[in-house]
């Protein structure tokens, strides 16, 4: 466990060092931006459109990072060889997989934090009070970009970086298209029901983790609901992460 | 290491330059190529899966600034794109009322204050009343909006009642329903729309309501001074030479209306009315 | 009595890769390696570029897996966590962290070994200091030269006191004091106890050093053993270093076959005959005979007759 943390650790030293978090930079200017023009430019909806802006920039520069950062955690080790001197000594590749997830999954967290407290100082700031439950959808989203490091790892143990990034940015989209991929029976006429479904079951259904919408609209989201979203994504990532587990062991590191 | 700056500013230069020649032959806004580049709402919900919220905020924010813009810059005013980018905005959101309200206030609106498209406007309140079923001030601006632009008392009193009996609305509006009903057409009738509205709204929808109000007080006082005119002219056998006379006769009540603009008057006709200068100006005023 | 179990005992280690994406063929890199390397030796891996000695350091440490074969790490499997512990590996071409710098790898290394904070504080600076990091030890490491890194790499092998080294190409990037430093540190880590096993090209490195070396050649193993028992002896001839004679032949001694001159000095070259004629001689003229040893076959002239004779089998091999 504590060989873990040290990965953990290192892998957000790394993050930090290698600049990821200046995004929190462009964050704070937008929300600056915005809470200063738009009320006067969208008649009262500023409020609703700085919730909608804050949800969105966390949801997106957050997958944009999960994905490009997972994507080079462990093949980029692979591929510069800066792993080979950790593998000797006594730290096993499991290890040394889960402190990298563990470690940009810390990563996100502090850049979301920061972009929850920046969202909500906007919000007070115009004297619109900080509604506590933006951070339902904020969890979910976090919950969401857990999943992407997932994916990122597992497909760049398995093939190359660059593959790797296009076909997870595929899957994160097509995760977000649920919709449209539960009306696929109706494109694709010969598609028999189990293909169907079996589709649905495996590309990651980003839908359950965008409760932005509801939020900002103050829809009842319950525990409960939040209860089976964790669920789900804690299903579907640990899924994810004891293939790569599996792949991991068997990759020769030439 | 001078020439290479040198360089890089005249490049530099030739870019506004070339913008501005661009310009002057293609024409600087461009408006009517702008419709082509407009997508369907489903098209451009399609495209940013789990933000259409946020794309709904920004077009929604174009459209404040395209309805705007129209109204106080352009030359030949048109609101061509002012439907398509609310049926976006709807489109990607269809919980934003503000978009429904405002959108059909303005495309209501006669030109060259609004669009001139009173049944858009009501099928844009009937796509929001259906979206905000329980929502009822957009129940009351279709009811109103129905009585106002479209002439149809029995449908509006209709739908101001169905308001009347959603959660949290005021209790007045099941009396408009049956004065609307009852008097159809009258002003006092209307002078209770536009001030609900006024009463509940901000910014732009509230500065039209106030527009709407001025202008039934203007034509009541035209009423006034208009019977007053017509006494006059049959005590003295004849017509006023100018309103001052009717001033000079010891006439009280208003000879402008509420802008401070003087009322015209037609010594033919011996009426007066509305200046054509005036804001308050409509073609056809009720 | 029975003999101590050896540091490194590798067993019939076979490795082959796939050559290219469609056809079979398959490239053999190792072949049967057999080995045993004793506690407390210096073992020195010799052999052209892709021979398959970093091949074999790869196999051992469980970074690829080997076909076929075995071996046994100060008595445990490959990848047992017990042996890690006590390992350390330089690997060849070295590559760490730009964004840390070398006090904070050797921290990161030290955790990895489960060592308390101060004794990864103390432990960094001592390493530092033994491979004169010291100055840099707070430099982040994309300013680094290779040499540099090499240093670092050296540091983070010994981090955990290891009863074995591995050492892939360690001399390679380090200027001559550098590599007499790593030298020192070798013989040091003998001294301490500890079996180093190294791979290298560079054989004069591994002629001062080993005491056993291993030859390999096309992923086989040609020649294996002790130093002495290698290279040939050829005590017909002796080399005799003197100093304070000009360098031409016109002031030497008869029986002198062939000198060398190395820089003030010269090396004689005499047959075993001559050789008391030729230091007093030496001496008559004004020099002074500083040492006298056998001429020894060098571990060049060893390598470069091996690598004359014919391929011990073909390197390429269709798939099977």
């Amino acid at each position: 466990m504590r060989r873990v943390a040290a990965v953990a650790r290192n892998a957000f030293r790394e993050s930090v060092r290698e600049r990821v978090l200046y995004n929190l930079l462009f964050f704070a200017v937008i929300m600056t931006v915005s809470g200063l023009l738009l009320g006067e430019l969208s008649i009262r909806q500023d409020a609703k459109i700085i919730k909608d802006l804050g949800l969105a920039a966390m949801d997106l520069f957050g997958t944009l990072i999960a994905l490009f950062v997972g994507v080079g955690l462990v093949s980029k080790e692979i591929e510069r060889r800066s792993l080979h001197p950790l593998l000797a000594k006594p730290v096993s590749r499991d290890e040394f997989l889960l402190g990298k997830f563990a470690g940009l999954g810390f990563t996100l967290l502090v850049n979301v934090g920061f972009m929850t407290v920046g969202l909500y100082a906007t919000l007070l700031a115009l004297g619109r009070g900080a509604d506590p439950a933006l951070l339902k959808a904020v969890f979910a989203i976090y919950l969401a970009l857990l999943v992407t490091v997932a994916l990122a790892l597992l497909l760049s143990i398995v093939t190359s970086t660059v593959v790797a990034s296009v076909s997870t940015l595929c899957l994160v989209i097509a995760g977000r298209y649920s919709d449209v991929i539960l009306n696929l029976g109706d494109v694709v006429p010969g598609m028999p029901a189990w293909a169907l479904r079996a589709v649905m079951v495996l590309i990651p259904n980003f839908r359950n983790f965008d409760l932005k919408d509801r939020v900002v609209y103050g829809d009842t989201v319950s525990l409960g609901d939040l209860g089976w979203i964790t669920a789900y994504a804690a299903a579907y990532t640990g899924t994810v992460i004891t293939l790569a587990v599996i792949a991991f062991r068997r990759r020769e590191l030439t | 290491m001078r020439a290479l700056a040198l360089v890089a500013v005249l490049l530099a230069a030739a870019v506004p330059w070339t913008q501005a020649r661009i310009d002057a032959r293609l024409g600087r806004h461009r408006a009517q190529e702008e419709v082509l580049y407009l997508w369907s709402g489903d098209q451009v919900r399609r495209l940013a899966p789990g933000f259409e919220d946020v794309m709904a905020d920004v077009y929604w924010l174009r459209t404040v600034q395209y309805f705007g813009g129209q109204r106080v810059y352009a030359a030949n005013k048109r609101f061509d794109l002012l439907l398509p980018l609310v049926d976006i905005t709807v489109t990607l959101d269809p919980r934003m009322q503000i978009a429904y309200r405002y959108g059909a206030t303005f495309l209501a609106e006669t030109y060259p204050i609004g669009a001139g498209q009173p049944e858009a406007a009501v099928k844009l309140l009937e796509r929001g009343v259906r979206s905000l079923p329980h929502d009822w001030r957009l129940r009351q601006d279709l009811g109103l909006f129905h009585y106002y632009f479209l002439d149809d008392a029995q449908r509006a009193s209709q739908i101001l009642l169905e308001a009347a009996e959603l959660p949290g609305s005021p209790p007045f509006l099941a009396t408009l329903a049956a004065q609307v009903l009852m008097k159809g057409g009258d002003r006092e009738t209307s002078r209770q729309v536009w001030r609900r509205i006024y009463e509940q709204d901000e910014g732009p929808m509230k500065n039209n309501a106030a527009i709407h109000l001025a202008q039934l007080d203007a034509l009541d006082a035209l009423d006034k001074l208009n019977e007053v005119i017509l006494a006059y002219e049959r005590r003295t056998g004849v017509r006023p030479a100018a309103l001052d006379e009717i001033r000079r006769a010891g006439y009280p009540g208003p000879l402008a209306d509420p802008v401070g603009v003087p009322f015209a008057y037609d010594r033919s006709q011996g009426r007066a009315t509305l200046a054509r200068s005036s804001s308050l100006w409509r073609p056809n005023l009720k | 009595m029975t003999e101590a179990p050896p540091a490194l005992d590798i067993r019939a280690l076979s490795k082959s890769y796939r050559i290219g994406h469609l056809r079979g063929k398959r490239r053999q890199a190792l072949r049967d390696v057999t080995l045993r390397v004793p506690r407390g030796a210096v073992f020195g891996c010799l052999g052209p570029n892709g021979s398959g000695k970093s091949t074999t350091l790869k196999l051992l440490l469980g970074l690829i897996f080997p076909d076929s074969g075995d071996a046994l790490i100060l008595g445990h499997p490959i990848g047992a966590r017990a042996a890690r512990q006590s390992l350390g590996y330089l690997p060849e071409n070295p590559y760490f962290y730009d964004y840390l710098t070398p006090r904070e790898y050797l921290d990161y290394a030290g955790r990895l070994f489960g060592l308390p904070p101060g004794a990864r504080k103390d432990r960094a600076r001592e390493l530092l200091d033994l491979v004169g990091l010291t100055t840099a030890a707070d430099v982040q490491m994309r300013r680094f030269s290779k040499g540099m890194l090499q240093r670092l790499g050296l540091a983070q092998a010994l981090v955990n006191r290891p009863e074995l080294v591995f050492l892939d190409e360690p001399m390679s990037g380090l200027d001559p004091l550098g590599r007499r430093s790593v030298r020192e540190i070798i013989l040091r880590l003998k001294a301490e106890g500890s079996t180093v096993f190294f791979s290298t090209h560079i054989l004069p490195d591994a002629e001062t050093l080993c005491d056993e070396v291993a030859v390999l050649r096309g992923g086989s193993v040609v020649a294996k053993g002790r130093l002495d028992q290698i290279l040939s002896l050829d005590v017909s001839h002796m080399e005799v270093l003197v100093s304070g004679l000009p360098p031409d032949l016109s002031g030497l001694p008869e029986g002198v076959e062939t000198f060398r001159a190395m820089g003030e000095r010269l090396v004689l070259h005499v047959p075993e005959k001559q050789l008391g004629g030729v230091v007093v001689a030496v001496e008559q003229r004004g020099g002074r005979v500083l040492a006298v040893q056998p001429v020894r076959q060098s571990l060049e002239d060893f390598f470069v007759a091996e690598m004359g004779q014919p391929a011990p089998a073909e390197a390429w091999t269709a798939e099977a």
